[in-house]
């Protein structure tokens, strides 16, 4: 069964060739321009290319816990793994993933504008993005670094021998890029909505992205600070951060989780907003409670603020400390809760396509309702003394970041791909792709919950006998969940060039977006809309009604 | 500007996104900021009298005095604001050099002062000294103090580059043209100073009496 | 867009230059804690006459004015939850065991 029906596939010879992709064929062009849709490009393009040198560490990662000894990697190099994979995958994947791909494409089609409010400073955050990448890479070539992607003091700060300042910088600058994409997004959704678009007629992937991005100016600037200190104590050891100088190493703690939990809520939150426009399209359904959506977005946002001790538990913080954090981050679960729920309800008596994009966020609800309910364990300090790193909260985030973020991120690219290039990616494969990728999730990380309560550490190349068979399972579903990303690695470049053509609303979506030919002129609309329809205005009624007449 | 960029229905729409833009940019450069703020906090709440020691070793006149400049600067910075919204060329021109004059004799007593304390060794890992039984905190104190008033006097720096700069363009341009960016200058200006408003009390101040 | 007269922008720094004066004096007077409670009063007081009259907040959309206070609020957030660390952190503390070096399970370290 087609997700797309036919009627709205277009012959070649009838388009037009004036879209934003026709605007010019020079690398010139390209790297010069000012059009949020060709930026978004550049990032999807060189987000991928992070995504999979990410995915090499992981690789080595889980061929070294193939075997309890450590016989691929010794004990450092095994560090530095781990490390490369998670400072590539938090800064240089999942932060900018949807926000700087589907967000900067999307947020002023969406909102009726022709551009975001600073194009070029839009252009300046890729350059920032890149120029911290070429700082990791150098990392890498030089040998490493092997702190952990949280950068913990004092080993970072004094006892580490490795490259810790130069990746360090990377992710300065990268902090950068971010911090200036939020603070273009939110001057866009105030100042640059069309006519008749109030905030209460914004979708959900609007919203998601405007909340997102007050965590970026928010938090960021505290990360980039606390790196900071940390070079100039590796350079100077005038000991803010080390006891024996009579320094505070959870000073440290305070100012880096103080980013990076808030962190991850930009990891997620736009995942969210990706899945509440997928959702009602594939269910002909209005959103559930699309004002609780909003106002539990907003809740997520600013409750994330202040949670960030319950990373610190075991390290020495206050005990009444650690009991404010547990039950803060217990509230945050609610909002997640309730935005789990209206996606539920929005599917209830809805008439559902299993299209790709849909698969990829039924299992993005399922995989983010199982992470956030173990998150709940680690919240709970007492059970937390007992599985705070360990493989329990490896897998946890893995649940969020992965079966969460990653799926959703897939998901959108696959719903407005043929908004994107003008042509449709092929639907069965994009199914195929979207089960492996599913099964080869829950086989690699599963696992790794009853590692961790069974007490395996986290961080550790070699692990006792007991554990092997767990870690095999999980090794074994790595190879399948990279098979799975794999396949639209090939098959969405095919359909750019190769697809059959799109129209301007394959799915028959509601949004402005769709509103306007695939792929979009230039300047995205022909002429100023006024908004009048409702969000989410699909009709299960009337269109079933319809289909069987 | 009086005719807005093509994405922009209206000159005012621009101004106000140019307005929030440098408002939300300023929220960053807060945060920017906090973790030092956070820092001194916690380090004077665990290094009180190392902390009120070390504060009684800054140069207060210069401190005041610098204060004083500042906040100067500030008024002539608004006048000069003023006087782009009301198209006055030539004043607009004189009160921003002003501005990038006072900033500039800042940053040159700034130097002087640092100048003071390279000779006196507080300045931290370059052969400090300071008596013993305070010099752990009072390093620390130091370390801030270079710290945030080294940040502090970068930013000075980008704003009175970015005051000559505007002077430079009013030779060529009207001052209607320039306003939004003057503006929105003036905005980075104001928060400059309110950062000193902030760091003169806390390091030139501590324990004064004692 | 309200445009101050010079008379206005005149009377602000006169106040902020009285306001130095006073949080410089008050210093040399012994009044405990009450010096740091003085400065940083007289310091908020400041920045909020720089941010209304010199920043325009006073007439600035409302959208601006919580673009400003949010940056407060956040800031409040990160000192208050630390501080609720720091200062409670010397009760309730446990004795110091050396480590043991072979687990429950069997495994050793």
């Amino acid at each position: 069964m087609n997700a797309v029906p036919d009627s709205e596939i277009v012959p070649e010879r009838v388009l037009h060739e004036s879209s934003y992709l026709h605007e010019g064929f020079t690398l010139r062009s390209w790297l010069l321009t000012r059009d949020h849709k060709r930026i978004a490009l550049l990032y999807l393009i060189s987000i991928t290319g992070f995504f999979f040198i990410g995915g090499a560490a992981a690789t080595l990662i889980r061929l070294e816990l193939m075997t309890p000894a450590g016989d691929v990697v010794d004990a450092e190099t095994y560090n530095k793994l781990f490390t490369a994979h998670g400072v590539i995958m938090v800064w240089f994947f999942l932060i900018p993933s949807i926000p700087a791909t589907l967000g900067n494409f999307l947020i002023p089609l969406m909102i009726g504008a022709r551009e975001v409010a600073f194009p070029r400073l839009n252009l300046a955050s890729w350059y920032i993005y890149t120029l911290g990448g070429i700082f990791v890479v150098a990392t890498l070539i030089a040998g490493g670094v092997d702190t952990g992607w949280t950068f913990y003091t004092p080993f970072s700060t004094l006892f580490s021998n490795t490259n810790v300042v130069l990746a360090v910088i990377g992710v300065f600058v990268v902090g950068f890029s971010s911090i200036l994409t939020g603070l273009n997004f939110i001057v866009t959704v105030h100042r640059l909505r069309t006519p008749g678009m109030t905030w209460f007629k914004l979708p959900l992937f609007v919203w998601a992205h405007y909340a997102t991005s007050l965590i970026l100016v928010l938090a960021t600037p505290v990360l980039a600070m606390t790196l900071s200190l940390v070079v100039f104590e590796r350079l100077t050891h005038i000991g803010i951060f080390d006891p024996a100088l009579g320094g505070d190493p959870l000073l440290f703690q305070h100012l880096f989780w103080f980013y990076s939990h808030p962190a991850v809520y930009i990891m997620v939150l736009p995942a969210m907003g990706v899945a509440s426009e997928i959702i009602p399209c594939f269910a002909r359904k209005r959103v559930f409670g699309y004002r609780m959506m909003a106002y539990a977005i907003f809740g997520i946002a600013i409750i994330g603020f202040l949670v960030w001790g319950h990373h610190m538990f075991v390290s020495g913080q206050s005990l009444y400390a650690s009991i404010a954090f547990s039950l803060l981050s217990f509230l945050v679960a609610i909002p997640s809760a309730i935005k789990v729920f209206n996606w539920t309800a929005t599917l209830y008596k809805g008439s559902i396509t299993l299209s790709a994009p849909m698969l990829y966020i039924l299992g993005f609800v399922g995989l983010f309702t199982i992470g956030g309910l173990t998150g709940l364990f680690l919240a709970a300090t007492a059970l937390d003394v007992h599985l705070t790193d360990t493989y329990f909260v490896v897998a946890h985030f893995h649940y969020i970041m992965v079966g969460g973020t990653v799926m959703a991120y897939l998901g959108g690219l696959h719903f407005w791909w043929p908004k994107i290039v003008g042509r449709l990616y092929p639907e069965t494969w994009a199914r195929i792709a979207a089960v492996t990728i599913f099964i080869g999730f829950n086989l690699t990380f599963f696992p790794q919950y009853l590692l961790g309560a069974q007490g395996m550490p986290r961080r550790y190349h070699e692990y006792p006998a007991r554990f092997q068979l767990l870690n095999e399972v999980s090794s074994s579903g790595a190879v399948i969940l990279g098979i799975g990303y794999l396949l639209p690695l090939a098959y969405l470049p095919w359909a750019m060039l190769r697809g059959r053509r799109s129209s301007a609303n394959p799915w028959g979506a509601t949004g402005l977006e769709w509103q306007t030919p695939s792929p979009p002129p230039q300047e995205n609309f022909a002429t100023t809309l006024q908004v009048i329809r409702i969000p989410y205005d699909y009709h299960p009624a009337t269109e079933s009604a319809e289909s069987q007449a | 500007m009086s005719v807005p960029a093509e994405h922009f229905a209206t000159a005012e729409d621009q101004r106000q996104a140019a307005e929030l833009g440098m408002w939300v940019f300023l929220t960053t450069e807060l945060m920017f900021f906090a973790p030092l703020f956070l820092g001194y906090a916690y380090n004077r709440w665990a290094y009180a009298s190392a902390f009120a020691e070390a504060s009684r070793h800054t140069d207060v006149v210069i401190g005041t005095v610098n204060t004083a400049i500042l906040l100067t600067s500030s008024l002539f910075m608004a006048l000069a604001v003023r006087a782009t919204q009301l198209g006055h060329r030539r004043p607009t021109q004189v009160f921003l050099l002003v501005t990038a004059t006072l900033g500039a004799i800042f940053l040159g007593l700034k130097g002087l002062e640092y100048a003071h304390e390279w000779d006196e060794h507080l300045v931290p890992w370059l052969d400090f000294r300071f008596a013993p039984g305070n010099a752990h905190g009072a390093a620390l104190f130091y370390y801030l103090y270079f710290g945030m008033t080294g940040l502090h006097a970068t930013h000075l720096t980008i704003g009175i580059a970015m005051a000559c700069v505007f002077a430079f363009r009013l030779r060529t341009q009207p001052a209607q043209h320039l306003r939004n960016q003057i503006e929105t200058g003036a905005l980075y200006w104001h928060f400059v100073d309110a950062i000193w408003v902030f760091l003169y009390p806390i390091l030139y101040l501590v324990n004064r009496h004692g | 867009m309200a445009i101050p007269t010079v008379k206005a922008l005149l009377s602000v720094w006169l106040g902020l230059l009285v306001l130095l004066g006073l949080t410089t004096a008050s210093a040399y007077l012994d009044l405990g804690v009450g010096n740091g409670v003085a400065n940083l009063v007289i310091a908020i007081i400041k920045v909020s006459l720089i941010a209304l009259f010199y920043m325009h907040l006073r007439h600035a959309t409302a959208t601006v004015r919580l673009a400003a206070g949010a940056a407060l609020l956040f800031l409040f957030f990160l000192a208050f939850l630390s501080f609720g660390d720091f200062l409670t952190r010397s009760r309730n503390s446990t004795p110091w065991r050396a480590p043991q070096t072979t687990s429950a399970t069997g495994d050793t370290y």
